[in-house]
């Protein structure tokens, strides 16, 4: 067997099996380049860390009811502020005139 | 705008939303639920913790003082309608005006005297501590802007100076 032979070569040739591609292949790889895109442009990872924890729901509702406990404990302060400072102007309105204030 | 960074600014947002609702309902709540007061002197005895006999007794003081007040006030606005006769149209503060500034800011001295003293009498009534700290909080109060813009007046006139 002579591996120089033309006849033989070209008999070896036709016989190499080319193997088919996998269905929507091409379509495939697009999809895995535009996804690692997708990654490098979605910033930083501690940015994905903090939005994965604040959209697990126990987080979120515990912060919501966090945020209006807060709020109402600062809101009723300042509003029994504005009571007592309404209740002082009303007590130095009758006794002090304000021609001289 | 990145999706996590629009959903970062977007948690924020309803966050900062939930707060200030909270805020905005509490303090209205809380100022409506205190309604408003016909006691002119439920300051004080909220302020100065005032047991029902120490507001009795200040209670009677205040009306006694009330009148005092009023006939002074209707004194004060008489003899600032005779100011503003004597300035007239005229360019020139006259001697008459002059006559009746004076008499004015007299009147402006004694009704300042009389509050004092209703003042330091109604600190009389009271708890030796809180009656301290109820006239120096009167006198800081009724005489404190005074004092304020007789020295921003004098800043103001150092500043001109130099």
């Amino acid at each position: 067997m002579n591996p120089e032979d033309p006849k033989l070569r070209n008999l070896l040739r036709e016989a190499r099996v080319s193997p088919s591609l996998p269905p929507r292949f091409q379509e495939n790889v697009w999809r895995r380049i535009e996804d690692a895109e997708t990654a490098a442009k979605e910033g930083p990872g501690w940015l994905n860390t903090l939005v994965f924890l604040v959209l697990r729901p126990r987080f979120a509702c515990a912060t919501a009811v966090i945020l209006i406990l807060a709020g109402a404990v600062f809101g009723a302060h300042a509003g029994s502020k504005v009571v007592k400072q309404d209740a002082e102007a009303r007590y130095i309105a009758s006794v002090a005139p304000s021609t001289l204030r | 705008m990145n999706r996590p960074l629009f959903i970062f600014v977007a948690a924020l947002i309803l966050g900062a939303g939930i707060f200030a609702g909270s805020y905005f309902g509490a303090r209205h709540v809380c100022v409506a639920s205190a309604g408003r007061s016909t006691d002119d002197l439920a300051w004080l005895r909220d302020e100065f913790h005032l047991s029902p006999a120490d507001m009795t007794r200040i209670r009677q003081l205040h009306e006694g003082y009330m009148p005092q007040c009023m006939q002074m006030c209707a004194r004060i606005a008489a003899k600032k309608h005779e100011v503003e006769a004597a300035l007239g149209r005229g360019t020139n503060v006259t001697a008459e005006a002059r006559k009746k500034l004076a008499e004015l800011g007299e009147l402006r001295a004694q009704c300042q005297a009389q509050m004092l003293q209703h003042f330091i009498t109604v600190s009389q009534a009271m708890p030796a501590e809180q009656g301290q700290r109820y006239l120096s909080e009167m006198k800081r109060l009724t005489l404190g802007t005074h004092e304020e813009l007789e020295q921003s007046m004098s800043a103001d006139h150092d500043h001109g100076i130099h």
